[in-house]
């Protein structure tokens, strides 16, 4: 087990909306890397080894975030690494464009934009176990 | 014998050898491929095997009859359009043809230049049909792809704005947070502003759609419409310190359209110029007659546009990111309702880029020859 904060990668192409989810998450104790597209998402996925992975669904205008999921799913170094899709467009994921080979589903998180924080919060922490409490600032929501 | 690629299939079913010989020998020269068929299931077979545009079929023939084959035609081949020929032609037998389905009636004996007649009406019914079906499909899938695309493009900030509203609450009255709160309601402020300028694109661009731009069409000085714009943004342009330059001509720039929509046109093009311009850029406006037609052209200093996305550019929802590839900016509506505009007009749009350089849209309308209606806004000198 790595010593310090659980690392949590978000990949979202809205700046806004990865700054204010980064803002919770940080306030909650955990490390956040941010990427603004599918491709910084998998570089920094394989460079930073998060413990946990958000990912928006339309980002640049298409679906580029079920892609960008499926390539961390076959990437062997990110085995076992919970991958979380967020989308605002759709109230599930999409189920068109999943290979229904591909075995990440059975895993995965599925939240609607906006993030009720609260639900995130108890689902991360459902995967990584509860943070030690440790800031001043930090904020249940 | 004609050869063209895309030579339609007739298929003919009748029993009399005879029929078959000259219809095979009249619709070849007229330039279609031709199969003929005996019987009615030989035919039946051949219309599931050819896929024909056409099917010509007697009425009266041993084995399935004339009317069985022409339901069974339609079930293979919904499109296929059906002449009936017979020999005891009716009123009564022509109408229960058409009741099953055939288009039109034959009675023999025929001449060459009835049966042409008569292949060539169908056919072309046969291409209408084709053809409003098909923009019937591409119309609701356009549609449909709209509506997901203005959501999407709605819901993107008012997400944004949701999730900074969600830190705020959390950040509450705590001390030495003001700076932070400050920021928060900063990007709420600039996602709403996004959202107004998406819905008022939109809406212009309905309008334009709405035909209002055919209603009244007036000979309209671009030369005023231009100055009135240029004067608008000076202060916008002065806070980035570029310089706004009109290269206009002595005489009138007339075209015929109307002032609201003239408006528009330029207030986009003019406002982009100055947007994506580098601090201390210049934006230049000319407008001249060139050959009856009216040449405006807006010029900017700013970064320009990569060649990979000129072609996309007048496309609705387009949008370039920022070299940091961190934000979009703009509605991605504001350039296809220019092209809207020009198009209605009867005339072109085009951009000239380079990269770091700048760029030029160029807009040519049809120049008007009447005399600028007299207007209450005042007068350009």
């Amino acid at each position: 087990m790595k010593p310090g904060r659980k690392k949590i990668l978000i990949v979202d192409d809205d700046a806004d909306f990865l700054e204010a989810l980064a803002f919770f998450l940080e306030r909650n104790n955990y490390e956040v890397v941010k990427a603004h597209d599918g491709r910084e998402g998998l570089r920094l996925a394989k460079m930073q080894r998060p413990d946990l992975i958000i990912v928006d669904i339309m980002m640049n205008e298409r679906t580029e975030g079920l892609f960008t999921a499926q390539e961390i799913r076959r990437t062997p170094e990110l085995e076992g690494v919970p991958v979380f899709v967020l989308s605002a467009l759709y109230s599930k994921v999409p189920d068109f464009q999943i290979q229904p080979d591909s075995g990440w589903m059975a895993h995965d998180e599925f939240f609607s934009k906006p993030v009720d924080t609260a639900e995130l919060l108890a689902k991360i922490r459902g995967r990584l176990g509860q943070e030690k409490r440790e800031t001043a600032g930090e904020v249940e929501p | 014998m004609r050869e063209t690629p895309e030579q339609e299939m007739i298929v003919v079913i009748d029993d009399d050898y005879a029929i078959r010989l000259s219809c095979q020998k009249i619709l070849t020269k007229a330039g279609f491929q031709v199969e003929t068929f005996e019987d009615g299931s030989q035919g039946l077979e051949g219309v599931a095997r050819l896929k024909p545009s056409l099917v010509v079929v007697d009425l009266k023939m041993p084995g399935i009859s004339g009317m069985e084959v022409i339901a069974r035609v339609h079930e293979i081949v919904p499109q296929a359009i059906i002449v009936v020929i017979t020999g005891y032609a009716t009123i009564g037998t022509a109408v229960e043809a058409m009741k099953v389905g055939a288009y039109d009636f034959l009675p023999k004996p025929f001449s060459p230049d009835e049966l042409r007649v008569i292949v060539n009406r169908g056919l072309e019914r046969r291409r209408l049909a084709l053809e409003s079906e098909r923009s019937e499909v591409e119309r609701a899938l356009l549609k449909r792809r709209f509506i997901t695309f203005v959501s999407h493009q709605l819901q993107t900030p008012l997400v944004a704005v949701h999730q900074c509203l969600d830190v705020l609450k959390q950040l509450g009255g705590a001390e030495g947070t003001e700076a932070k709160r400050q920021e928060w309601i900063n990007r709420c402020l600039s996602r709403t502003e996004e959202m107004l300028a998406i819905i008022k694109d939109w809406l212009a661009l309905a309008k334009v759609e709405a035909d209002s731009l055919s209603r009244r069409r007036v000979s309209v000085d671009l030369r005023r419409v231009v100055s009135d714009i240029l004067r608008a943004y000076e202060e916008m342009a002065g806070r980035e310190s570029i310089t706004l330059e009109a290269r206009l001509p002595e005489e009138p720039c007339l075209v015929k359209g109307d002032r609201t929509c003239m408006g528009v046109l330029f207030d986009n093009l003019i406002v982009n110029a100055i947007k994506y311009n580098k601090a201390g850029g210049k934006v230049t406006v000319s407008a001249e007659e060139v050959d009856g037609e009216v040449v405006a052209a807006v010029t900017d200093t700013g970064i320009g546009i990569a060649e990979k996305h000129r072609p996309f550019l007048f496309e609705e929802f387009y949008r370039i990111k920022d070299e940091s590839g961190k934000r979009t900016t703009g509605t991605g509506l504001g350039l296809p309702i220019c092209k809207k505009i020009v198009t209605e007009l009867g005339g072109k749009i085009e951009v000239e880029s380079e990269l770091e350089a700048g760029s030029t849209f160029r807009v040519r309308l049809p120049a008007s020859r009447e005399q600028e209606e007299a207007d209450s806004s005042g007068s350009l000198e």
